[in-house]
């Protein structure tokens, strides 16, 4: 990159970044801050710089109110509710991908529609299957529909499966592949960038449940940290630098394994033209 | 190293099951339910205290934010899974009580309560057809609430309990400033939001009401049309309080705490918020809603929070035992928040309640207007008629907005409003 | 050239291929959404018995007035989301796609707003709209010297703010999309424009744009999909209002299942928005051909 194109191209990402920046700013301020604070009018700094223990919100959260562990449960739901989405995902997109066969674009709409589908009708009856089930206050509602099915995944895995030239799925016929090794021995391997993505996209709305940890857990101790979120509010009065507190720590690790995986994803050098 | 981990974990399993059979002592387990998580850590003392004057009887707690109690609730209603005791809101009784989802509890009120410890009046909104169907626990009310400093900066009186609606606006003109100049507004003399809380205590105040004798059609008396009419004029006509959507963006609850409007109207609840934004900022205290041109008597509209009982418990002495102790005779003061008044009189008139040293410092004056002959407007579907949390833009609350929108003009609204009401009314009380 | 290889598959491959998610889709997805489309066709709050009401709530509906006006703001609030967050989100992928300083940095402030919570979202952002003390106003003030509209407690902008708020909240989604698009477009077809001259927006029209019209589409029909979502952003910030100037068909939805419950009344709505929603997504088949390409 040129002087010039720097200068550019730093201006416009800190233009775009302060649009985003600004309301985690509001955020940041706001858990170092009481509740009149936040709310002061006009608007004032927060306590980071004043008070003697500015950490005293983090520190309520994560251990009075046990977000330590909550953020243990949430992991090991989203966890597994994501690494079982790899596996589906690849192997029902691979065979929408490539293959042909009756029923296809029938079943293909099927699983495009339940996305669509706003979650606010569909979840009582699934609540009354769960419960036929015996999968109250269990996590096994939270990891094990989402193991099975995984519409956006399906989708991303096919659109990239089918964006592969057909020449590499000749050759590798041609050398004797089965459908299974065509699948494990030459798509997966090309298939690290979807796969990293689809793990992120599995992994935030694994992680941003709300709705079905509330209605199926009961204990605390299985309690996620969205619904943990909850409970920083009652009848006539909120606790909101608390809940603002515990949306920042509720955010942090996903940041943290963003970053982590994203240098996955970005795997070459700059391309768009900014390496001109 | 597998082998290992499976046997430990198999250890752990068996050791737990054997314990949790070993533990199980206390004859009776109980599952209560409330909806305010934040003050959960001072419900689970309450209990201690419990279970320590009844060893038998376990209780485990469950805490869910209102949002989300009720289609809890409901599920475990539908697939009687309903916990033995658990909080119930007079707004929703009745459809319950229609529902058979809560237990009659008059055999035990006539055996093992005495009534006349509580603020009677209540027990008239939790009774269908004769039987009762649930314990109150607390009340909370509508006042007037008005910043003494700014009174005292305009010359203006504070509100006495013969303030009538002349008055109120006369104060709320002088009290209405621009106090550097710009042409804007800097401190209007009151706050209208819209909701119930903040017009139907107005509406009694002038001897109106929104429902007929049954409570079943939506037929607004003309004293309340008179007070509707009169509280969107405060905005569009004499211009002493600001639109909604000037205040956008600000938690209605915090407008009058901050010191952007002189008085408002709103539930007793709020002293807690109030004490927490205003600090030392400001004196304020509390007054009835002024008298309407006419008022006949001063009434009081109030409503409980209760306790009910499922009906299908198994332990309906142990519930019962529970919901008596959770209505008050078990309970300390600290487990009411500020502005919620318990129902238990002695717990309320007790002298660690009402906190002197804390603003306002008239507080008392809740329990004077405690003994009010009392009225409520909740009916089945109470929340879609009237236009109430996540639906604030429906209903009577949307029709007001619209109003003082500017969007329709007061007759046009009405009209739209008693259409939509009706037919939500007509859904549950087909005759 | 599809059919050019032998055949290297047997009919039933396909289906096994298929068989767990086929399983977890008709038990886990598809009945529940049967029941849903069966409860449109009755009354029932939850607690109480169902009510076989026939084709009742669709007939309600369509005589609501109050319906048509819902419809008509999802309608406007699609128009700015579909193509605001696609626009966004490729814009911002572009922006992260490079190996600068602190660019880490920046990837990460784009992606956090996805994951938070929309309670918080939706306070931070009241708060900068705010006409009396909103940072944004503040500005336009500054900038431009006139007073900017109160954004969520007006009728006319309501909608509007909310739709540019959920687009802001939901950038980081199809940034991440389009990132793994641009780095699926091999490297080598750069080096070669490169070598002869090429100019970065030659590049950008001729390379990226055309080898990322699959992840276009992808990202479109998702967007379509992911609609719904928004529901907890207008509860947060506008509960529908001023009025239902801000109430969308989800939002509708959220309000007759979880306020009212009128599980009937929402389910008939959710299939109302899911034919809508199946219907443009078929036109995006249909019309799919004709811009996009593969590699």
């Amino acid at each position: 990159m040129s002087k010039t194109q720097k200068v550019i191209y730093y201006t416009l990402v800190t233009g775009i970044g302060f649009i985003w920046a600004f309301p985690f700013l509001w955020m940041m301020n706001a858990s170092f801050s009481t509740q009149e604070v936040i709310f002061s009018l006009p608007p004032k700094l927060g306590d980071l710089f004043t008070s003697s223990n500015p950490f005293i919100n983090y520190i309520k959260v994560l251990t009075e109110y046990n977000f330590f562990r909550y953020m243990l449960n949430t992991a090991f739901v989203t966890v597994s509710a994501s690494v079982g989405q790899l596996l589906t995902c690849s192997l029902a997109g691979f065979a929408f991908a490539r293959m042909k066969f009756r029923g296809k674009n029938v079943l293909f709409g099927l699983f495009l529609m339940t996305m669509s589908v706003p979650i606010q009708v569909v979840i009582i009856p699934e609540f009354l299957l769960m419960m036929h089930l015996g999968w109250l206050d269990t996590w096994l509602p939270l990891i094990v529909p989402s193991i099975f099915v995984g519409s956006l995944g399906t989708f991303l895995m096919r659109t990239f499966f089918e964006n592969i030239p057909q020449e590499i799925e000749d050759s590798a016929v041609v050398d004797g592949a089965g459908p299974f090794r065509l699948y494990w021995n030459v798509f997966l391997p090309q298939a690290k960038t979807p796969l990293i993505t689809l793990f992120i996209l599995a992994f935030i709305t694994n992680w941003n449940q709300l709705l079905r940890p509330i209605l199926y857990i009961n204990s605390r101790s299985l309690m996620t940290l969205p619904m943990a979120l909850t409970q920083f509010q009652s009848q006539y009065e909120a606790e909101w630098h608390l809940l603002l507190t515990g949306s920042v720590i509720t955010v942090v690790p996903l940041i943290i394994l963003y970053i982590f995986l994203q240098r996955y994803v970005i795997r070459g050098m700059a391309r768009v033209g900014i390496k001109g | 190293m597998n082998k290992k981990i499976a046997v430990v974990l198999l250890l752990g399993i068996l050791g737990t099951a054997l314990f949790s059979v070993f533990s199980f002592s206390a004859d009776v387990q109980l599952d209560y339910w409330i909806w305010d998580p934040t003050i959960r850590g001072k419900y689970e003392k309450a209990i201690e205290e419990f279970e320590s004057q009844n060893p038998d009887i376990e209780v485990n707690l469950n805490a869910i934010e209102p949002d989300n109690y009720w289609t809890k609730m409901r599920l475990n209603a539908r697939t009687n899974q309903l916990p033995d005791v658990f909080n119930m809101s007079s707004a929703f009784l009745e459809q319950w009580v229609s529902n058979g989802s809560v237990m009659a509890l008059d055999k035990f009120l006539e055996e093992d309560l005495n009534q006349e410890n509580y603020f009677s009046p209540l027990f008239d909104v939790l009774t269908f057809d004769g039987s009762t169907y649930a314990l109150p626990f607390a009340w909370v009310t509508p006042v007037l609430y008005y910043n003494k400093d700014a009174f005292d900066e305009a010359g203006v009186d504070y509100p006495s309990n013969g303030w009538t609606w002349d008055d109120f606006l006369k104060a709320a003109r002088k009290l209405t400033k621009d106090s550097n100049g710009d042409g804007k507004i800097d401190q209007w003399g009151f706050w209208f939001y819209g909701r119930y809380a903040h017009i139907e205590p107005w509406i009694y105040q002038n001897n109106g009401r929104l429902l007929d004798e049954n409570k079943q059609n939506f037929d607004p008396s003309p004293e309340a049309v008179e007070a509707l009419r009169f509280l969107t004029d405060l905005v569009l006509e004499h211009e002493v309080a600001p639109s909604k959507s000037e205040m956008s963006g600000i938690d209605q609850q915090n407008v009058f705490p901050q010191g952007e409007a002189a008085m408002w109207v709103d539930g007793s609840w709020s002293i807690e918020n109030n004490r927490r934004i205003i600090g030392d900022s400001f004196d304020w205290g509390i007054a009835k809603v002024p008298r309407g041109p006419s008022w006949e008597e001063d009434t009081l509209f109030a409503w409980p929070d209760n306790i009910a009982i499922s009906p299908n418990t198994d332990h309906p002495e142990a519930a019962w035992k529970l919901a008596k102790f959770f209505s008050g005779p078990g309970l300390s003061s600290d487990l009411y928040m500020a502005g919620k008044i318990p129902s238990y009189n002695p717990l309320a008139k007790s002298e660690e309640f009402f906190n002197q040293d804390a603003q306002p410092s008239n507080i008392t004056k809740l329990l004077e207007w405690g003994s009010l002959p009392m009225k409520t407007s909740f009916t089945k579907s109470w929340s879609e008629w009237r236009g109430y949390a996540g639906a604030e833009g429906l209903g009577l609350t949307g029709a007001i907005d619209q109003v003082i929108n500017g969007r329709k003009d007061f007759d046009q609204a009405m009209k739209e409003a008693n259409k939509y009401i009706n037919k939500v009314l007509d859904e549950n009380y087909e005759e | 050239m599809r059919n050019g290889a032998r055949n290297w598959y047997q009919s039933w491959h396909p289906y096994a291929f298929l068989a767990l998610g086929v399983v977890g889709l008709f038990v886990f997805r598809l009945g529940p959404i049967g029941a849903a489309f069966f409860m449109s066709f009755t009354e029932w709050n939850i607690m109480g018995d169902i009510e076989w009401v026939g084709l009742a709530n669709y007939k309600e509906m369509f005589a609501s007035g109050d319906f048509w006006i819902v419809l008509r703001n999802t309608g406007v609030f699609t128009l700015i989301y579909v193509p605001g967050a696609l626009f966004a989100g490729f814009l911002l992928s572009l922006v992260i796609n490079v190996k600068v300083k602190a660019v880490s940095f920046f990837r990460a402030l784009f992606f956090s707003p996805l994951v938070t919570s929309a309670v918080a979202i939706g306070m931070a952002w009241s708060w900068i709209l705010s006409p009396k003390f909103g940072i944004l106003n503040y500005f336009i003030n500054a900038a431009l010297g006139i007073e900017g509209p109160a954004w969520l407690g007006n009728p006319d902008t309501a909608l509007m703010a909310v739709a540019l708020v959920f687009i802001w909240k939901e950038a980081g989604f199809y940034m991440i999309i389009f990132l793994a698009g641009l780095q699926n477009i091999p490297n080598s077809l750069y080096e070669v424009a490169s070598v002869d001259g090429a100019s970065w927006w030659h590049k950008l029209r001729k390379i990226t744009l055309p080898l990322l019209t699959p992840t276009t589409f992808f990202a479109l029909i998702i967007a379509v999909f992911r609609l719904w979502q928004h529901f907890q952003l207008v509860y947060a910030m506008t509960k529908g209002g001023p009025g239902i100037s801000s109430t969308t068909l989800p939002y509708s939805i959220y309000q007759n299942a979880f306020v009212f419950y009128n599980m009937g009344y929402a389910s008939a709505l959710a299939y109302v928005f899911v034919l809508i929603v199946g219907a443009i997504t078929a036109l995006n088949f249909y019309y799919k051909s004709r811009w996009v390409t593969y590699q």
